[in-house]
């Protein structure tokens, strides 16, 4: 029988954890990588195939497909940085996930691929001076849609969750795509944010890390890396740290040509920012921009048993030109549900004996404002404000959504606020909605930071060059979601795996610059 | 990550909410629900864990003046009683403990598996029938996008690194 991803049961000989470290080390490379996620993985696999000497390094532990289980807080524990409870400060307070394994958050999303939408680019082009289009990406987004599967779902894996979602949809007369995810045949175990245990989504850790061990990289888990190192302006490379399983700390110095930040739009501004890294722009760890999710839970007569079926197999784009982003069925399994719900005792049971009839359908937003990242004693906190205008659309988005569940035959929604209110019909929702809702009341979360060290041609108002490259820094790139101008309205790996491999042809069609 | 262990209070007080806050079949289940907490706190930033330390503190202390009695050892109806007055409690800090608490104890009580098994929630079955039908039905899709996965496509064809 086929094994369900490569390397699947054995470990590669060029990766490295906890395990292997017994003592400080020093390595040398052309090019050190932190980060093993959407950034750093494609950065990894296409400059070693150019003959680059790479190292990775990643905080998270190496996991295998057969890891991942039916066990969601023991997975949530280790593929989730801080276990899921990381938040921005505001009002309401914003929680988001990172993910922290080999693979980063690709380990832990729904495996929407969709391109940057053309009026993103466009806006980016005029915002940060970019020299991007559709067509000059075209060559990129067609590489990475190959390397990681981008596809439609098989119609036979969708879940009755999703033909809910679309039905409401069909009903209202509104525009609906299937979605494109990274996986090959999906068969809809419904676990994407706790770990592929089939083996069908494309992530990271199962299509760019094994091509970049097949081309001669070497991965290290359980580092996580202090500081970048510096000679004059010039990035010389990386020093980090790992914990063994004896519970000795060593310390891992890497040296290296090209020094690559791709740890995310939160951490990359804590990394550069602690390792001394400033910005003339004032703009390192500003810009965070969020897609704010909210949630709703509508219960339905019927059995929908929504674990069952692909993740996301539709998205309901028909307000987009308004800012509501999409609309998607999100299966979230049972103790998340309870967790969300204010009940408790008996009340909760009986509510909770209704989860095979509930679907659980979300908004993402573009957001209007932005929020920051602030490095407090090493450590990275995000901050952020709800825009009033923000506020408003989320009371539309849901208002529109309660109508949509309503038409596919919900019989109450739960809305997302503190000691949340049933609802019975769409008219309640609109009854509901007429008065404004106070921030301090809503539920949001997110999964899609972006931002904070944006690119652009003028370094008075950006903290990167068009390729990700630290304006005033020798040899220092950032590959991450750090580097977006604005927020990009639709789930963001595919872009930044596409700026990524994009760098690394400008890095190997450089290579003489940058490795001498 | 380094370990972390609820102190005495905060198991004890723990225990007295499982009725209060999970619903009654979980009650035999009450070990293996503030256990599972145990596990889901030692993830968390070590600051909110000092925080969670004081929360269960004042939470224990904060019976005595009404009820003479720590809330660990408050009777059922009494706990429900103390419990509701944090969540409509005098600050936001009462109403946000009062909540985290309702949270993970709900987390963790449906992370027990008679809790998924009584609601039908089989998950661990399903996804091996998932994983089996995956590989045997698409096994010749799966070996092709494996070998696609390492096969040479190089970026720039025409180049490799060349080093001055």
């Amino acid at each position: 029988m086929v094994a369900v991803a490569l390397h699947e049961g054995t470990t590669p000989t060029n990766v490295f954890t906890r395990h292997d470290i017994h003592g400080d080390t020093v390595l040398d490379c052309d090019a050190v990588i932190v980060g093993s996620g959407a950034g750093g993985a494609p950065m990894a696999a296409e400059l070693a195939e150019a003959g680059f000497d790479v190292v990775v390094l990643e905080e998270g532990s190496y996991y295998q497909t057969r890891d991942f289980t039916a066990d969601t807080s023991a997975m949530v524990r280790q593929l989730y940085r801080d276990g899921g409870a990381t938040m921005a400060l505001g009002n309401p307070p914003i929680l988001f996930q990172e993910g922290r394994a080999v693979g980063g958050s690709t380990v832990i999303n729904g495996g929407m691929s969709w391109r940057t939408p053309d009026d993103i680019l466009a806006r980016w082009r005029k915002e940060a001076g970019l020299d991007v289009t559709a067509q000059s990406l075209e060559p990129y987004f067609e590489r990475v849609e190959r390397r990681i599967h981008a596809a439609p779902n098989d119609e036979s894996a969708v879940g009755k969750d999703n033909w809910l979602l679309k039905k409401g949809a069909d009903a209202k007369g509104w525009h609906t795509v299937g979605n494109i995810r990274n996986q090959v045949h999906c068969v809809g175990s419904n676990r994407c944010p706790f770990g592929c245990p089939t083996g069908a989504k494309q992530s990271a850790l199962v299509s760019y890390i094994p091509r970049a061990l097949h081309f001669g990289a070497r991965v290290y888990a359980d580092v996580r890396v202090e500081r970048l190192t510096f000679h004059g302006k010039r990035a010389t490379g990386v020093i980090g740290r790992v914990t063994n399983t004896d519970g000795q700390s060593h310390r891992v110095v890497v040296r290296a040509k090209l020094v690559v930040s791709a740890c995310g739009a939160i951490h990359t501004p804590a990394l550069l920012t602690r390792s001394g890294v400033r910005s003339r722009s004032g703009q390192l760890g500003a810009n965070l921009g969020l897609h704010p999710n909210v949630k709703v839970i509508a219960i339905f007569d019927e059995d929908v048993t929504s674990w069952k079926g692909v993740h996301q197999a539709f998205q309901v784009r028909e307000f987009v030109d308004q800012g509501l982003g999409c609309f998607a069925a999100v299966n979230v399994p049972p103790s998340i549900v309870a967790m969300s719900l204010p009940q408790r005792g008996a009340q909760l049971g009986a509510l909770m004996h209704r989860y095979n009839n509930m679907v659980v359908a979300g908004l993402l937003m573009e957001d209007s404002t932005t929020g920051h990242v602030r490095t407090i004693g090493g450590r990275p906190q995000a901050f952020y404000q709800l825009a009033e205008r923000d506020i408003g659309m989320m009371q539309q988005g849901l208002v529109l959504l309660s109508e949509l569940l309503f038409a596919a035959g919900a019989k109450r929604i739960i809305l997302p606020f503190h000691h949340a209110k049933e609802i019975l019909t769409a008219d309640d929702a609109r009854r509901f909605f007429e008065q404004p809702i106070p921030a301090s009341q809503w539920e949001v979360v997110t999964v899609h930071m972006m931002g904070t060290a944006k690119m652009g041609t003028d370094r008075l108002r950006s903290v990167t060059d068009p390729f990700g490259f630290v304006h005033d820094v020798d040899r220092l790139l950032v590959s991450d979601a750090s580097l977006f101008p604005t927020p990009c309205r639709v789930n963001p790996m595919e872009t930044i795996m596409t700026l990524a491999t994009r760098a690394a042809g400008h890095v190997i069609d450089n290579s003489r610059r940058y490795l001498s | 990550m380094s370990a972390y262990r609820h102190t005495p209070t905060a198991r004890k007080v723990l225990r007295s909410l499982v009725p209060v806050i999970c619903p009654p079949e979980a009650a035999a289940l009450t070990d293996a629900i503030v256990d599972h907490m145990q596990l889901t706190f030692s993830t968390t930033p070590s600051v909110l864990r000092t925080a969670l330390a004081a929360g269960f503190a004042t939470y224990d202390l904060g019976a005595l003046p009404r009820y003479f009695r720590r809330a660990h050892a408050l009777s059922p109806d009494k706990a429900e009683r103390y419990y509701e007055s944090w969540v409509h409690g005098p600050t936001p800090v009462h109403k946000q403990f009062a909540q985290m608490l309702n949270q993970m104890m709900s987390l963790s009580c449906y992370e027990q598996p008679a809790m998924m098994d009584a609601i039908g929630f089989h998950v661990a079955p399903w996804i091996e029938e998932s994983k089996k039908k995956r590989l045997t039905v698409f096994a010749d899709d799966i070996k092709k996008q494996q070998a696609r996965l390492l096969a040479p496509d190089p970026l720039r064809p025409a180049r490799k690194k060349e080093v001055a």
